[in-house]
């Protein structure tokens, strides 16, 4: 039997909302012993998000926060308090890794500044997943996942119809992206800790994107020629077809860039006389003629549903996709072929499908194994057995409302 | 700042290719680790063909800048993998390697001669990290996608766009460089593990997976209630803060997000505004009566945000207490203070000479830090991986080079 990746490594995560949570849960799909610190009484904020079963709301119950927070343990305490404190300092004190998304000043004003925690734990790596970062004149503002987003460049450059609103996905997509940058550095860390030692980790997520996504591929263009594009509501208004089209049954992303690809898109379209001349056998000819191109497409896709598209496409090695919704990708035979959706039980909610984990090990493949905790559930565990508080320490420190 | 990187002493064959694969491979060596993209001049990488080129090396391979941000950090060899004595250098390089990286569709590896089991056989403790878009099993394991639609297939763009309007493409690629990271994620999670276990795996990431994760949420409204989440504009995708939008500034697109998550932001920004009668209206005063009266609400908003600077707004509002920041366009991201500030994009100078902007180290760590790096020159690492790291003879690398395996 293989040893998890991340067997034996002891991680403390002390956040609110998406970015931490993730990061944490992506050490724990691996092995990794997590504890979750919670605000006593209301816990964290996605228990208050949803979705719950039925619509009815529930703290134990939300689906974002299920999801988010599987194979943890979850303590309460209250960091406003010198004792909780007090607590908290001892917990990461025994911990490999702290993985935090506070504002700077917040984690300075509690003392939990790096500076302080390195003195007490020189071993300890420090994550922090915050909108801006540790540092520059964002640093301390208060930012929520969109506005973090729109601080990169991405939905003004790339998401959106010309003179209307920029957009983001509807996720928390800078904060997912923030916390897998964050875990790659942090696992790194984690492999290095005995020989180099410890770390303080700072990602933006804003940054993370405006770097590696908008940055990417524009920002050299844009310092060397001044020029820069904004977005269009096509996938490609240079070359077409690429952007998504209305089908029968919802939509599919039509794509075809290469001379191969066209033939083959057009030989799926049953070899249409309009799609034969040879002028379009050009992309980007074909994209100045994209109204026609387009709407010739549409009463072909009109008649077929995405998924018989996208076959009838792939089969002619044109790369074209459904666009699935979430059931269709969740449920499609592929899925089941990789057992990538998994059950968990739930002590309140029972039954729960969740997502697998997004990259297996064949030995010791990881991903959720235990479900989201219940507020507070391992306080006795956590604070009797390994921080070894007597029980009348302990039961005074819940009557004071610390835990 | 003079100690170790993490992976220092880790070497990595990188076959990966686009943007995806090459993201993977710089994200590791920003950690510290030696990485070598392996290329050739047989068919040059898609991705060093895309203009904008450096001024006066039109059309040169290794000058695109459109690219090097994202591939600066690999090192590069030329390998002509079409030749069986090319696949058996690449088997040498690899047997020299912690990690191998490839973004091919199931199958390519093992035609190339490269697959787990041959790699294996130089090197018993390999980690293969595979990186295609639907994984190496599974009924969709051959689909072709793009970076710009991979994110079809994992739900994401099915809740892209305007609220009830049809999905809305993101126009370049999100899944790539998301995947590139991931795909280092994969690779840093492979080396705990063979550190525990002492031996090598073949790691599947199919990046549909790796994605699909930010469909999280929505998948858990389909799990309990069946529900088919769809386009929203800004709405917060669980509703729990109102108003949650980007909206109009003064100037030729220019916006401000705005997020108010409870009551107490909410009053801040009410004082903000200066107490405009629209907004103390009861419907608006709790979350719930914002959430049900959010059209009008933003629309309202929308009235005061379009006569006023969008940076100057954000400040107020920041120093209000209500979550805002300015909407950055391309050319916002090399002048805004904070970026500055953080050294988020640098000017490095490219050894063909000419300068170019890539990303710095867009992580800041505490003790030890990456150098900055050029997009790689096709072959620049040669010397040094066939003479030194392989210890071929001068005559041996002459031949190779002249009978174009090294190519």
């Amino acid at each position: 039997m293989a040893i998890a990746a991340l067997e034996g490594v002891r991680v403390v995560e002390l956040g609110e909302g998406v970015s931490a949570a993730f990061c944490a849960k992506l050490f724990g799909d691996y092995g990794a012993e997590v504890i979750k610190i919670e605000k006593p009484a209301a816990g964290d904020i996605t228990r208050h998000w949803g979705p719950y079963p039925d619509d009815i709301p529930h703290p134990e119950k939300s689906g974002t926060f299920f999801t988010l927070n599987t194979n943890k343990q979850s303590v309460t305490l209250d960091i406003d308090t010198a004792k909780g404190r007090e607590l908290l300092v001892s917990l990461i004190s025994q911990a490999d890794v702290l993985i935090e998304n506070n504002m700077p000043r917040q984690m300075k004003e509690w003392g939990l500044d790096y500076a302080s925690l390195s003195k007490l734990a020189p071993k300890l790596i420090m994550i922090s997943i915050t909108p801006f970062g540790q540092t520059g004149p964002y640093a301390n503002w208060k930012a929520y996942d969109l506005n973090t987003f729109h601080l990169t460049g991405a939905g003004s450059r790339y998401c959106g119809r010309q003179g209307e609103a920029p957009l983001e996905h509807g996720t928390y997509s800078a904060e997912y992206y923030g916390a897998y940058v964050a875990a790659t550095w942090g696992l790194a860390s984690v492999f290095a800790q005995d020989e180099t030692g410890g770390e303080h980790i700072d990602v933006s997520c804003a940054e993370a994107i405006a770097a590696t996504f908008v940055g990417g591929q524009n920002i050299g263009g844009f310092a060397q020629d001044g020029v820069f594009g904004s977005r269009t509501g096509v996938g490609m208004p240079l070359a077409a077809p690429a952007t998504i089209l209305p089908c029968k049954d919802g939509f599919v992303w039509m794509l075809a860039l290469e001379a191969a690809q066209w033939h083959g898109l057009v030989n799926a379209m049953g070899n249409p006389d309009w799609a034969k001349l040879e002028m379009f056998d050009d992309m980007f000819t074909r994209a100045q003629n994209s109204d026609l191109i387009y709407s010739m497409m549409i009463e072909w896709t009109m008649q077929h549903s995405k998924q018989d598209i996208m076959d009838m496409c792939q089969e002619n090695n044109c790369p074209s996709t459904a666009v699935y919704d979430i059931q269709d990708a969740a449920e499609h035979p592929h899925m089941q072929d990789r057992n990538y959706v998994v059950e968990l039980e739930h002590p309140v909610i029972g039954r729960v499908r969740d997502l697998g984990a997004p990259v297996r090990i064949p030995d010791c493949p990881g991903g959720p194994t235990t479900a989201a905790p219940l507020l507070g559930q391992d306080n006795e565990t956590i604070y009797r057995e390994k921080l070894g508080l007597s029980e009348t320490q302990y039961r005074d420190l819940q009557s004071a409302g610390v835990i | 700042m003079s100690r170790k990187l993490p992976l220092s002493g880790i070497r990595v064959a990188n076959f990966g290719w686009g943007w995806l694969g090459p993201v993977a491979g710089q994200t590791l060596s920003r950690l510290g680790a030696e990485v070598y993209k392996i290329e050739s001049y047989v068919r040059v990488d898609i991705n060093r063909t895309i203009p904008p080129f450096a001024h006066g090396h039109d059309k040169d391979p290794n000058c695109s800048i459109q690219n090097h941000a994202a591939w600066a950090g690999n090192g590069s060899v030329t390998i002509n993998l079409k030749k069986p004595e090319g696949q058996q250098l690449a088997r040498e390089l690899a047997g020299q390697c912690d990690l191998v990286l490839e973004n091919f569709g199931p199958g390519v590896m093992k035609k190339l001669n490269l697959d787990y089991e041959q790699l294996k056989a130089v090197n018993p403790n390999c980690l293969l990290i595979s990186m295609p878009a639907a994984g190496l099993i599974g009924a969709l394991k051959n689909v072709r996608t793009y970076g710009m639609s991979l994110s079809s297939i994992t739900g994401l763009d099915s809740i892209t766009g305007y609220k009830d309007g049809p999905p809305i493409p993101m126009e370049n690629a999100y899944a790539d460089p998301l995947g590139g990271i991931i795909g280092a994620f994969a690779a840093v999670l492979a080396l705990n593990y063979r550190k525990r276990n002492g031996k090598g795996q073949h790691i599947d990431f199919s990046q549909q997976e790796g994605v699909m994760q930010l469909m999280g949420p929505a998948f858990m409204d389909l799990a309990f209630n069946g529900r088919v989440a769809g386009p929203r504009s800004n709405l917060h995708p669980q509703d729990a803060a109102a108003p949650h939008g980007v909206f109009p500034c003064q100037g030729d697109d220019r916006w401000i997000s705005i997020a108010v998550a409870d009551d107490q932001e909410w009053a801040n920004l009410v004082a903000a505004m200066g107490a405009p009668e629209w907004a103390r209206k009861p419907q608006f005063e709790t979350l719930q009566g914002r959430l049900d009266n959010i059209d009008p609400l933003h629309s309202a908003l929308s009235d005061w945000t379009g006569q006023q600077d969008d940076y100057k707004l954000a400040e107020i509002l920041q120093k209000a207490g209500v979550a805002a920041a300015p909407v950055l366009n391309i050319s916002d991201l090399l002048s805004d203070p904070h970026y500055k500030a953080r050294n988020t994009f640098v000017e490095v100078e490219h050894p063909l000479g000419f300068k170019e902007t890539v990303y710095g180290n867009y992580v800041k760590t505490q003790h030890a830090e990456a150098p900055l790096a050029t997009g790689p020159v096709m072959g620049q690492d040669n010397e040094y991986v066939f003479k030194d790291l392989l210890q071929m003879p001068q005559t041996r690398y002459d031949k190779l080079v002249a009978d174009q395996v090294i190519f």
